[in-house]
C-alpha cells in the first residue's frame, strides 16, 4: 500500500508534467472539473481540480461535488502518477474503477497519453 | 474513510430510456419494419414484432445481470474475457464493432435516398448527400460536440411521437378495416413467421448499447430500467408503424428505400412527406452521435490496451481519438456507397448481417451469463436471472437459431450473401486475434520494459509493503494485473 504522502509526492510530479505541457493545455482549455481519487484499499480520498488548462494542488478529503471518481489501489494511483501505468489498460481489467461521463474520462487518459507518451 | 457523493452531471433515467431507444430506432428501421411485412399474411405483422420484443426482454435479462456485474463502458470486454478465451472474446468484439459501422453506412444511406426523393433530383446525388452527411458527422466528431443529453431527449421523444402519429393517422384515415391482423403464419407459413421474427430482432437492436453509459447515470439501475422502457416503447411503436405499412403501402412501395415517406403521404399527403423526410433525418442525429462516439472510444481504449495498433489511440486537440473517428466515417462511406451502386437489396443485404450479428451477440450474452455463474459465482449481482440454467440456455439456442435464419435470408427468400459477408469479417477479426494481436502485445511488453521505473524506490525499512513487490519495478512489472 501506499502512503498519502507517497501519493501526493506521485501527483506533484504529474501536475508539474502536466502544467508545463502545451498540447495538453491547449486539450484541457475549456475543460473545468473536479475529480475525486478514491483509494480503496486504504480508504483514503483526494481531490484534483482542473480550471483553465491548469491542474490545482492535490487536496486531501474528498471536496466538493465531482464530475469524475476515480476508485483504484493506493499503489495504482502512485504508479499511475509516476507514469509507470496505463491507466486504460487497468480500467479494461477493471481494477481501475471510474463513475463520470465518457467524454472526461476521455480527458483524464488523455493527460497520461500525452504527458508520459508524448501522443 | 472517505464518503462518495454524487456526481455533478450524472445522467438521469429520462436520458438513458432516450438514448437506449434512439440508438435502437435509426432511419434503419423504417426498412426493417418494412421487409418484415413481407414475410407474414396480412396485418400481422405486429405480431412478430410483439415475439421478437419477448426475445429482445430475454436479452434484456442478460445484460441486465452482466451490466449490474461489471457497470462500465468496458462491460463487453470484462464479461467476454472472464467467461471465455480472450482470443476469441477480442475476435466477437471486433465482429460486433462492424455492427456499428453496417448501421451508420445503412442510415446515411436511408436518409441520402429519402432527401433524394424529397427533392426530386437524380439518384446519382444520393452519394453526395451520404458523403456530406458522413463528413458533417466526422467533422463533429472531431471538434468534440456531442449531442447534449436534453437534446438527444427531445429528438427521441419527437421521432417516436411523429412516427406514432404518422402511422395512426394514416390507419385512420385508410377507411378498411385490417386484414388478417391475428394470422402470423398465413400465406407464408411458419417458416416465414420465423423469418420476420429474426428480421424483428433488429427492429430492437442496439438498445442495449446504453450499458456504456453505466458510469454516468446517477442510480446504476437507470440502466436495467431504460433499457425496459425502450423495449416496451419500441414495440408499441413498430407494432403500429408496421401494422400501417403492411396495410397501406404496395409491395413496390414496401421494397424502396424510403417506405416511411410513403407512410407520411398516405397520413398527410405532401406535408406527410416532408414530415417524415425531417423525421428520418433526425434519427441520424442518434445513430450517428451514438454510433461514432462508442465505437471510436472503444477503438481507442483497445489501442491503448496494446490490442490494436498505437495510432488508433492518437488524439487530437480536442482530446478526440481522431484516427478511429476518420477511419469510421470512411468506412462507412465506402460501404454507403457500394449499397448505393448495388441498388436493389443492397441495404437488406445490411439489415440482414446487422439482424444476424444482434442474434449472435444476445447468444454471446447468454453463454456469458451462465459461464459466469460457474466461474464468478461470489460476484456482486445486482439483478440476478431466475431459473437462469434455464433461460440461458433457451436464450442461447433461439437467438443461434435466430442469427443463423437471418443470415440466410434477404426479401424472403434464400440468400447465402449476409452469411458470407459475416464469415469474412469474423475470420478477418480470428486473423486479426491470432496473427497481429500477439505482436502488437509482445512489442508493447519490449516498450515498456525497456523504460525504467519513474517511481523512486521506497526507503528500506519502510512502512508498508505494496502487493506486486516492492518499488524500483520496471513499468512492464508495475503494469501486470495483480488480480488474476
Amino acid at each position: 500500500m501506499a502512503t498519502a504522502q507517497e501519493i501526493a509526492d506521485a501527483y506533484a510530479d504529474w501536475q508539474a508534467r502536466c502544467n508545463d505541457n502545451q498540447r495538453l493545455a491547449k486539450m484541457l482549455r475549456g475543460w473545468s472539473r473536479t475529480v475525486h481519487l478514491v483509494a480503496s484499499d486504504t480508504g483514503d480520498g483526494f481531490t484534483v481540480g482542473v480550471s483553465d488548462s491548469v491542474l490545482a494542488d492535490l487536496r486531501t478529503g474528498l471536496v466538493d461535488q465531482p464530475d469524475l471518481v476515480v476508485t483504484a489501489t493506493s499503489e495504482d494511483f502512485a504508479d499511475l502518477f509516476w507514469g509507470d501505468l496505463n491507466p486504460s489498460e487497468k480500467y479494461l481489467s477493471g481494477e481501475i474503477v471510474l463513475a463520470g461521463s465518457a467524454e472526461d474520462v476521455m480527458r483524464l487518459d488523455a493527460m497520461s497519453m500525452v504527458v508520459f507518451l508524448d501522443q | 474513510m472517505t464518503t462518495h457523493v454524487g456526481l455533478r452531471r450524472a445522467m438521469g433515467l429520462r436520458t438513458a430510456v432516450s438514448t437506449s431507444t434512439g440508438l435502437a430506432f435509426a432511419a434503419l428501421q423504417y426498412l426493417a419494419a418494412a421487409g418484415l411485412v413481407t414475410y407474414v399474411a396480412g396485418d400481422s405483422a405486429w405480431i412478430s414484432i410483439g415475439v421478437a420484443g419477448l426475445l429482445a426482454l430475454l436479452a434484456w435479462s442478460f445484460f441486465g445481470e452482466l451490466n449490474g456485474m461489471f457497470p462500465t463502458a468496458a462491460a463487453i470486454r470484462r464479461y467476454m474475457s472472464n467467461a471465455m478465451d480472450d482470443r476469441v472474446a477480442l475476435t466477437v468484439t471486433f465482429t460486433y464493432l462492424s455492427t456499428i459501422v453496417l448501421v451508420v453506412a445503412a442510415d446515411a444511406f436511408v436518409v441520402s435516398a429519402a432527401l433524394t426523393h424529397v427533392l426530386h433530383v437524380p439518384a446519382v446525388l444520393t452519394v453526395v448527400w451520404t458523403l456530406a452527411l458522413l463528413a458533417v458527422a466526422v467533422t463533429s466528431n472531431l471538434r468534440g460536440v456531442k449531442v447534449a443529453g436534453w437534446l438527444q431527449d427531445i429528438a427521441t421523444t419527437l421521432v417516436l411521437i411523429l412516427t406514432l402519429v404518422v402511422a395512426g393517422a394514416a390507419l385512420a384515415r385508410s377507411g378498411t378495416p385490417l386484414h388478417q391482423p391475428l394470422q402470423p403464419f398465413g400465406h407464408h407459413g411458419a417458416a416465414g413467421f420465423i423469418e420476420s421474427v429474426a428480421l424483428g430482432i433488429f427492429l430492437y437492436s442496439a438498445f442495449e448499447w446504453v450499458t456504456t453509459s453505466a458510469e454516468e447515470v446517477r442510480d446504476p439501475r437507470h440502466i436495467h430500467r431504460a433499457m425496459l422502457i425502450a423495449v416496451a416503447i419500441l414495440f408499441v411503436v413498430c407494432a403500429v408503424m408496421a401494422t400501417a405499412m403492411s396495410h397501406l403501402l404496395t409491395h413496390g412501395q414496401l421494397t424502396s428505400a424510403y417506405p416511411q415517406l410513403y407512410l407520411g403521404a398516405r397520413a398527410f399527403g405532401t406535408a406527410g412527406i416532408w414530415l417524415m423526410a425531417a423525421v428520418t433525418a433526425v434519427t441520424a442525429l442518434n445513430t450517428f452521435n451514438g454510433g461514432f462516439i462508442t465505437a471510436s472510444r472503444f477503438i481507442y481504449a483497445t489501442a491503448r490496451e496494446g490490442s490494436l495498433p498505437a495510432p488508433l489511440a492518437r488524439l487530437n486537440d480536442r482530446a478526440v481519438p481522431w484516427v478511429p473517428v476518420v477511419a469510421l466515417g470512411s468506412v462507412s462511406f465506402a460501404v454507403s456507397v457500394v449499397v448505393e451502386v448495388v441498388g436493389g437489396t443492397g441495404w437488406e443485404v445490411l439489415v440482414a448481417v446487422g439482424a444476424a450479428f444482434e442474434g449472435m451477440i444476445y447468444a454471446v450474452a447468454a453463454f456469458c451469463v451462465l459461464r459466469l455463474r460457474g466461474r464468478l459465482p461470489d460476484h456482486h449481482r445486482p439483478f440476478r436471472i431466475p431459473l437462469v440454467r434455464l433461460v440461458a440456455v433457451v436464450g442461447l439456442a433461439v437467438f443461434g437459431v435466430m442469427a443463423l435464419v437471418a443470415s440466410v435470408t434477404v426479401s424472403n427468400r434464400f440468400d447465402p450473401v449476409p452469411l458470407l459477408i459475416i464469415a469474412l469479417l469474423g475470420g478477418a477479426s480470428a486473423l486479426y486475434t491470432v496473427r497481429v494481436v500477439p505482436k502488437l502485445r509482445a512489442e508493447e511488453e519490449a516498450r515498456r520494459a525497456a523504460r525504467p521505473a519513474r517511481r523512486p524506490p521506497r526507503p528500506s525499512g519502510g512502512p508498508t509493503v505494496p502487493p506486486g513487490g516492492p518499488p524500483g519495478r520496471s513499468a512492464a512489472e508495475r503494469q501486470a494485473p495483480s488480480v488474476p
